[in-house]
């Protein structure tokens, strides 16, 4: 309740107004050569870090846009600086 | 009683009577009143029973800190008399009473204890085991203060509300006011809460001087008249913080007054800093009879003088701890309060002005003494006063004993916010010793007492608060600091935990009747932690949230163990702070729905609306729900279906056929001009998520249709699965753009005829097509042959502002051909008997794209693609133990299963998706997803309907579509 996000196209809003799109995994994989475990592998599993992870939100009630940012999971507040802090 | 109506400091009207019912009277309170403080004046000494052993309980605070006052107020359980505002008329009724409060036919329960020790019903109670069922029912009914019936209908207008500031100061009291004026001095924006109906806590009532020749109370008034002129501050009075929560988000609830338009309603506010400047409550003092009426705090009985204009009793005896408590017997004695004796536990320490006071009034004052025990069966008539080693004793026969230990800071707000309290030997507080980022303190919750200093700490706080906003406050803060260290610190707090006594009848919780024997009885069980002795023993899980025993009960822990400064902690502290109705948070319950263009012409000509989702949608346009009109109208003549509610898009740019590839199964490459495209989107697990058409308007340009119920979710759909890709295409949503019109029947083609000069023959416009042309030269449509209900059909897209005149042309066209408005239910059963399907009627989570028989659909040949689903269509294409979608018939035909009724062997094999009797067939028909092995046609199928006593419903497996099985009537 109390997350806030910032969009890249509309500033910090409420955490309220965004879809969340799951952890940065990368893009899809090509079809070749996948086995039904690598793909469950890609499409459902998670690091489920307890920190700062690098994860994808939808800013549905604002602009549409998909984006990412860093969260810490253990106290769900957006991180300004990941990099400085990872 | 008689009012004293002459006082400065009043907060009621003594020229505005209201009335109010109280067990059947007709009672009067005065503006300004609160229910318990209006029961107060009419005489009322004992307004409740408590939860365990029905003791009389009566005022004892009046900020709701126990469940002493909690009543029946207009119906509404639980609610608290102290802080909730007299309105003309209401209805007041006592609550946990067998008869009235003064006479209890449960009151022998006081004489029970002996029988329920503390945890007794975790205890006892389960042995032997079926006495339990029994016991239960007996808790049961003894559980719980209020009765609500099943039919209670909450009443009131209540809202929410989401506001931002820069500043959010919880408390207006003088602290808080300090601090909000200071924030708001450098230009910030602030917004400053108070629980009371007013600002000036503990400074409104007070006559004492402020040393510039004004009293607290009016130098408090005059700072609040300059605080509500500040446009950069505002306050909400009667608003008790319930959470706050990380990021600075602090909600709380408003009560509205008279001229409001909510009752109550819900406010988050997203601060930048939070000043928590709550201040304190009175510790209890603990004796017997501790909470027997007529014994109250000092605020309480000072209050209910200053503020209310009650003189608490005739001859009152003072029991305190702290200076408060002497300067409240010199101001009720000037009122006329007879004071036989003050007691106060601090051997020294006392304001020595404050002494003199009593000895020029001839006032007893003994120094180290302290209550033990209040006499009286229901109310108080004597009091016993003893030496804190209980050596000596003296007793007085009196109405009033002013009872309090000392202060307690609030710290709820602190505590939830993650502040580290640690207890602070010279206050006895639990002061915060390390703060949140941007949470700043201010007041008497840090043990401060001097008002010079109080109001000095809130300029602090405000400051730093400012600085948190990133405003440069270097030079003020210095300022501030310097000020604040020129005036005097905190005072030392009273040390005394409990009087001298067993303690049987000394209550540490007086919401869940708690006694220092039963935390006694904790300590000896060996839960030696407070956080545990308060779920052994219940002591402030009651509706005072911990307001009474929250301080108590880790200080008395403490000391069983013989070391108070390393062990006494603070039990842990929840949202919500204060008791809140549900009602708060559920707001204004306004419906948000979406509307047709022609909803209005639709509920005229007798449509029967439904809420479906997000819209409001024509369902039936009869009272026969079997739609049997509305139907055999589409397969004889032609009808008239709003589908308004598809979803619309137009998707373009040089990627567009990209992202179009990306998600729908089929190879979308094949579109050709002219001509619809059927397909389906699955997402990465193959299921099947949404089913449309689609259309090339243009080069790179795309005009498509989703499901109704995916309509919102769409664009996101398409943008997260294209999002590594970088490319550029666009889209937009026209689903509330456009508006659609299924005319569908034999006769639809010449309906249409009559209204368009452009060639809709099936020559011209033959099936799947699709076409752009005008209406009566006016209106641009853009038409598709398609045929969901299993007759030639032409769906009409037009714009929405287009809608209505479409709609009305079409219907006065059509009248020489028997057209009529179809609704959801007559589309659902004709093409049901098409056995076309609705994604969540025909599939659910689970249902893949093959167990629909739509595997079709897919395209293997563009991997390169990554069509999302396509590599688990794959892998799932041959999985068998699978539910798969098969139609039925019934071999009872008079029987019509019930949608979702199960398919059953000795297990459960699947379930109904639709089942309805079609007037084409004569028959009962439906669709069923059931387990692979049972999809063979000629199987027999089992069906458990809801309450059929055992008496399954049988049906068997047929092919489909049912009606119509060459497709002849869409063609035509
Ligand atoms: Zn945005």
């Amino acid at each position: 309740m109390a997350l806030t996000l910032t969009c890249p196209v509309c500033g910090k809003r409420n955490g309220y107004e965004f879809r969340y799109g799951g952890e940065e995994k990368g893009p899809r994989p090509d079809e070749a050569g996948i086995t039904p475990r690598s793909w469950c592998e890609y499409v459902h599993m998670n690091q489920c870090v307890a920190g700062i992870q690098k994860e994808w939100w939808c800013h549905k009630d604002g602009c549409g846009v998909w984006f990412t940012t860093h969260r810490d999971t253990t106290c769900n507040l957006e991180v300004d600086k990941p990099e400085a802090q990872s | 009683m008689k009012r004293l109506e002459k006082l400065s400091t009043l907060r009621i009207n003594p020229a505005k009577t209201l009335h109010f019912k109280y067990k059947n009277k007709n009672l009067k309170g005065l503006s300004g009143d609160t229910v318990a403080t209006a029961l107060y004046a009419s005489g009322i000494r004992i307004f409740g029973r408590s939860l365990k052993y029905h003791r009389p309980r009566g005022l004892y605070s009046l900020d709701g800190e126990s469940s002493n006052t909690c009543m029946q107020v207009n119906g509404i359980p639980n609610v608290c008399a102290e802080t909730t505002l007299l309105a003309d008329g209401m209805e007041v009724k006592a609550q946990n009473v067998a008869g009235s409060p003064e006479t209890d036919l449960k009151g022998f329960m006081d004489k029970l204890d002996w029988a329920m020790p503390a945890g007794f019903y975790y205890r006892t109670l389960h042995k032997p085991a079926r006495i339990w069922p029994i016991a239960l029912k007996q808790v049961r009914k003894a559980a719980g203060l209020g009765k609500i019936s099943a039919e209670f209908q909450m009443p009131g207008k209540y809202d929410e509300i989401y506001p931002k500031a820069d500043v959010c100061v919880i408390g207006g009291g003088p602290a808080g006011m300090s601090a909000a004026l200071a924030a708001a001095e450098n230009g910030l924006r602030v917004i400053l809460l108070e629980t009371r109906p007013w600002l000036g806590g503990f400074f409104d009532y007070r006559t004492a001087q402020n040393g510039a020749g004004l009293s607290l109370s009016q130098s408090v008034r005059q700072a609040a008249e300059q605080l509500e002129q500040n446009s950069n501050v505002r306050i909400f009075t009667q608003t008790p913080v319930v959470g706050v929560y990380n990021n600075n988000l602090v909600t709380a609830f408003q009560k509205g007054c008279e001229t409001d338009y909510f009752d109550e309603r819900y406010l988050e506010i997203r601060a930048t800093s939070v000043v928590v400047a709550t201040g304190c409550s009175e510790r209890p003092l603990l004796f017997e009879n501790n909470e027997r009426p007529g014994v109250m705090q000092i605020g309480c009985a000072h209050r209910l003088a200053q503020t209310y204009g009650l003189l608490p009793g005739k001859q009152a005896v003072f029991s305190i701890g702290h200076d408060l408590g002497l300067e409240a017997a010199l101001d009720l004695f000037d009122l006329g309060l007879e004071v036989l004796c003050v007691a106060d536990i601090r051997e020294d320490g006392q304001d020595p002005a404050l002494i003199e006071g009593l000895q020029q009034r001839n006032i007893p004052f003994l120094r180290g003494w302290v209550a033990t025990r209040a006499h009286g069966n229901k109310t108080l008539h004597k009091v016993t006063l003893a030496t804190i080693p209980g050596t000596l004793r003296k007793d007085f026969s009196c109405d009033l004993l002013v009872a309090s230990a000392g202060m307690t800071p609030l710290t709820g707000p602190l505590s939830l916010a993650q502040a580290k309290l640690a207890f602070e030997p010279y206050t006895g507080f639990f002061i915060p010793r390390q703060l949140p980022a941007k949470i700043q303190v201010a007041g008497r919750l840090l043990g401060l007492n001097h008002p010079a200093t109080i109001e000095a700490s809130g300029r602090l706080a405000g400051t730093l608060a400012a600085g948190d906003c990133g405003v440069s406050v270097e030079s003020r803060l210095k300022e501030a600091r310097e000020k604040l260290n020129q005036l005097p610190g905190p005072d030392q707090g009273s040390k005394l935990v409990t009087a001298p006594v067993q303690g049987r009848k000394t209550f540490i919780c007086f919401d869940e009747d708690t006694t220092v024997k039963n935390v006694k009885q904790a300590l000896a069980k060996g839960f030696d932690a407070t956080e545990l002795i308060k779920r052994f023993t219940a002591a402030g899980t009651g509706p005072g949230q911990g307001g009474i025993p929250g301080h108590n009960l880790p200080l008395f822990v403490a000391q069983y163990h013989g070391d108070i400064k390393a062990t006494a902690m603070p039990t842990t502290v929840r949202a919500p702070l204060v008791p809140t109705y549900i009602a708060t948070y559920a707001g204004s319950n306004h419906d948000m729905c979406k509307r047709t263009p022609v909803h209005d012409s639709q509920k005229a000509a007798g449509g029967v609306i439904r809420r479906i989702g997000v819209w409001k949608r024509a369902r039936y346009f009869s009272k026969d729900f079997s739609c049997r009109a509305e139907i055999e109208n589409v397969r004889k003549n032609v009808g008239l279906l709003d589908a308004s509610t598809l979803g619309k898009f137009r998707l373009w740019g040089p990627d567009a056929l990209n992202a179009l590839q990306r998600v729908y199964a089929s190879d979308m490459s094949r579109i050709t001009n002219g001509k619809v495209k059927y397909s389906a989107m699955c997402n990465d697990d193959a299921c099947i998520i949404d089913d449309g058409v689609v259309v090339k308007r243009a080069e790179n340009d795309y005009y498509f249709t989703t499901s109704t119920a995916r309509a919102g979710a769409t664009v996101e759909w398409i943008r997260y699965h294209t999002r590594y890709d970088g490319w550029n295409f666009h889209m937009v949503n026209l689903t509330d753009a456009f508006g659609v019109i299924n005319m569908a029947g034999p006769n639809a083609r010449k309906v249409l005829a009559k209204v368009t000069d452009a060639d809709v023959s099936d020559d011209a416009f033959p099936y799947a097509a699709y076409r752009e042309f005008m209406i009566k030269d006016t209106i641009p449509v853009r038409s598709m042959r398609l045929g969901f209900v299993g007759e030639l059909s032409f769906e009409l897209h037009v714009p929405s502002s287009y809608m209505q005149a479409l709609w009305d042309l079409l219907t006065e066209a059509g009248k020489e051909f028997g057209i009529r408005h179809f609704g959801l239910e007559a589309q659902n059963v004709l093409r049901m008997e098409k056995a076309h399907l609705i994604i969540g009627s025909e599939s659910e989570q689970r249902t893949t794209l093959h167990d629909v028989g739509l595997g079709f659909l897919w395209s293997r040949d563009k991997s390169e693609e990554k069509t999302v689903g396509a590599v688990a269509l794959r892998q799932t294409e041959n999985q068998e133990a699978r539910l798969k979608l098969v139609g039925f018939k019934m071999e009872d035909p008079s029987r019509v299963p019930k949608d979702g009724s199960i398919i059953v062997d000795n297990r459960i094999r699947g379930y109904v998706c639709i089942a309805r009797h079609s007037f084409a067939l004569q028959e009962p028909v439906g669709l069923a997803l059931v387990d692979a092995p049972l999809a063979g046609e000629g199987t027999r199928l089992q069906i458990y309907e809801d309450e059929c006593n055992g008496q399954h419903l049988y049906a068997t497996v047929v092919p489909t579509p049912f009606y119509d099985p060459e497709g002849k009537r869409i063609r035509m």
